[in-house]
C-alpha cells in the first residue's frame, strides 16, 4: 500500500481545497517532485496526501512589456531553453544551467525550488539580484511578495496555509551573470555562489550570495561600491574586498568559512567581468 | 494511437497499471512491475543518471518520478529494438566507439544522449552534448571512449 494518496486536482480553486484539509500533516504539494520525493523517502515528511500540481494551467512563459512572467510548474528545462531568456537574462540563465542535469531539469521547477527554500538553491540568489516577485494564490485570492520576504530559512517560506505559488515575475531584462564553485560541476550543491546583475532603469547593481545556510542574502553595501555603470577596477576591487571581509558567512559540512570567505571575492570578481552593459562595453 | 489515460506506453506498447500504488516510481514500474531490466539503479537519489528514460522525448530521471505523475506518457527504455533513430544512432555509436566496460551505467548515458540528441539536434556543438551528460556517472571507462560516442553519434551517416 502506498503511504501517501495522491490526487490530481483539475483547478486552482480544487488544488486549495485540497490543501485546506484538517490533515495532520498537511497535504503536501508535489511539482516536479525532485526535493519533495527524497523528503519522503528519507522520512523528513510523511504526509497521507499529496497534491500534484501537474494538471494545473501554470506551466507558462510570458514576455510582456520587457517583464517575464514564469508560471511556477514550468520545468526549468524549458526556461532554459527560452532564447529570449538566455539574451535578456544571462544570469538567470546560467543559474538554472548550474541545478542538477538535464534530465533533472526536466522535471524540476521555478516553483518547487522556491518552495524547497534551500540554503543553496542556484535560483534564489539570481531571483534576489533580479528584484523577481512571487505570486501567489490562495483562499483569499492573489498576492505578491518579493523573494527576498518570500524565503525565510531552510524549508521555510512566507507561504500561507493552503497557499501555492502560481508564478514568479522579473520585472526587466538585466545584464546579470551567476558563479558558482562546487565539488562535481552537475548534480552538486553550491558550496558557495555570487549572483550580480545591473538594473537599466536605476542604474545600479545588485549583488546576492548562495550556498550557505540559513539562506541566500542581497549585499546592498557590495553593490554600491560598484556605482552607476560598469565599474572600474578599483570599484570592482573594493566590492570584492567587502564581500570577503563583510559578509556573515557560515561554515557547515560543505565548506569552512574561510574557504567561502576567499572564494566570495572572487566569484563576484568573475561575475562582475562577465556583465556586459550596453553602450559601456566590459568592466 | 493515443496511450490510454491510466497507462503508459513504454517502447510503443501499452503497458496496465492496474492496481499500481500512488508512491510507486517509474524506475520500479519498469524493473519490477513490467520486467524491463535494461533501466538501471544506482542510487536512487538523482545523482547518478543510471535510471535515465525519455518520457515524450524528454530525458528523466525515473527513480525520480512517480509513475502516476507521467500517466499517459510515452516511455522509451533501452529494452528491446527500439524503431527509434536517435536510440539506434546512439547504441550504435556506443558499441562502435566500446564505450562501455560492465555496462551498468550505459542505458542512461544512452537514453541521456539520445533525449539531447532529439531537444538540441545533431548539430548541436559536441561541448554542448558532453555538457549535458554531466549528470551521468561512468566508474569503469575513465570517459574517454564515451566522448569519442558522442562525437560518433553525431557524425555517422543517417
Ligand atoms: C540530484 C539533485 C541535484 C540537485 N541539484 C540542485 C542544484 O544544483 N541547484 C538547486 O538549486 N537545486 C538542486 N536540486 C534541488 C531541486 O531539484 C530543485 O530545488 C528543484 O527546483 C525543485 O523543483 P521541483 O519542482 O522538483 O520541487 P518539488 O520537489 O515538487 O517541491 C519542492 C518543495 O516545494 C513545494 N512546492 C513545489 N511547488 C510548489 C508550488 N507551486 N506552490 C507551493 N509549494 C510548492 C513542495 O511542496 C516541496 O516542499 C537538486 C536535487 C537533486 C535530487
Ligand atoms: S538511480 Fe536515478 S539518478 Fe541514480
Ligand atoms: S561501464 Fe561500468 S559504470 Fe560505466
Amino acid at each position: 500500500m502506498s503511504p501517501f494518496e495522491l490526487l490530481t486536482p483539475e483547478t486552482v480553486d480544487e488544488a486549495i481545497a485540497e490543501l485546506r484539509s484538517a490533515d495532520d500533516p498537511r497535504p503536501a504539494v508535489l511539482a516536479g517532485g525532485t526535493d519533495l520525493l527524497l523528503d519522503i523517502e528519507d522520512g523528513r515528511t510523511a504526509p497521507a496526501r499529496v497534491v500534484s500540481l501537474r494538471r494545473l494551467p501554470w506551466r507558462t512563459l510570458d514576455w510582456v512589456g520587457g517583464a517575464l512572467s514564469v508560471g511556477s510548474t514550468l520545468s526549468l528545462r524549458s526556461l532554459e531553453a527560452d532564447p529570449a531568456v538566455r539574451e535578456r537574462l544571462p544570469g538567470l540563465w546560467e543559474a538554472i544551467h548550474a541545478v542538477g542535469s538535464v534530465a533533472l531539469r526536466h522535471r524540476a521547477t521555478l516553483g518547487g525550488n522556491l518552495g524547497r527554500a534551500a540554503p543553496a538553491s542556484d535560483l534564489v540568489p539570481m531571483l534576489l539580484a533580479l528584484d523577481a516577485e512571487v505570486e501567489l494564490v490562495g483562499p483569499g485570492g492573489v498576492r505578491r511578495t518579493p523573494v527576498d520576504a518570500f524565503v525565510r530559512a531552510s524549508r521555510r517560506t512566507a507561504l500561507g496555509p493552503a497557499e501555492l505559488i502560481r508564478g514568479i515575475r522579473i520585472p526587466e531584462a538585466r545584464p546579470s551573470a551567476y558563479r558558482w564553485q562546487r565539488v562535481r560541476p552537475a548534480n552538486d550543491i553550491s558550496q558557495i555562489a555570487v549572483a550580480a546583475a545591473f538594473s537599466p532603469s536605476r542604474r545600479s547593481w545588485s549583488v546576492a550570495v548562495g550556498g550557505m545556510p540559513p539562506r541566500p542574502i542581497l549585499l546592498p553595501e557590495v553593490a554600491r561600491d560598484l556605482g552607476p555603470g560598469a565599474p572600474n577596477e578599483p570599484a570592482r576591487r573594493s566590492a570584492c574586498a567587502r564581500a570577503s571581509r563583510e559578509v556573515a558567512i557560515a561554515a557547515d559540512q560543505r565548506a569552512s568559512e574561510e574557504y567561502r570567505r576567499r572564494l566570495i571575492g572572487t566569484l563576484l570578481d568573475r561575475a562582475i567581468r562577465a556583465v556586459t552593459i550596453a553602450g559601456e562595453g566590459r568592466p | 494511437m493515443t496511450p490510454s489515460p491510466t497507462g503508459l506506453r513504454v517502447n510503443g506498447r501499452d503497458a496496465a497499471l492496474d492496481g499500481m500504488p500512488d508512491d510507486e516510481r517509474l524506475l520500479d514500474t519498469l524493473r519490477w512491475r513490467l520486467g524491463l531490466k535494461g533501466t538501471k539503479e544506482g542510487c536512487r537519489t538523482g545523482d547518478c543518471g543510471a535510471c535515465t528514460v525519455l518520457v515524450d522525448g524528454a530525458s528523466t530521471l525515473s527513480c525520480l518520478t512517480l509513475t502516476r505523475e507521467v500517466e499517459g506518457g510515452e516511455i522509451t527504455t533501452i529494452d528491446g529494438d527500439s524503431e527509434d533513430p536517435e536510440l539506434r544512432r546512439v547504441r550504435a555509436a556506443f558499441a562502435d566507439a566500446g564505450a562501455l566496460q560492465c555496462g551498468y551505467c550505459t542505458p542512461g548515458f544512452v537514453l541521456a544522449l539520445a533525449g539531447l540528441l532529439k531537444e538540441r539536434g545533431r548539430a548541436a556543438p559536441v561541448e554542448e552534448l558532453l555538457d549535458g551528460l554531466q549528470g551521468n556517472l561512468c566508474r569503469c571507462t575513465g570517459y574517454a571512449a564515451i566522448v569519442r560516442a558522442v562525437a560518433l553519434a553525431r557524425e555517422a551517416p543517417t
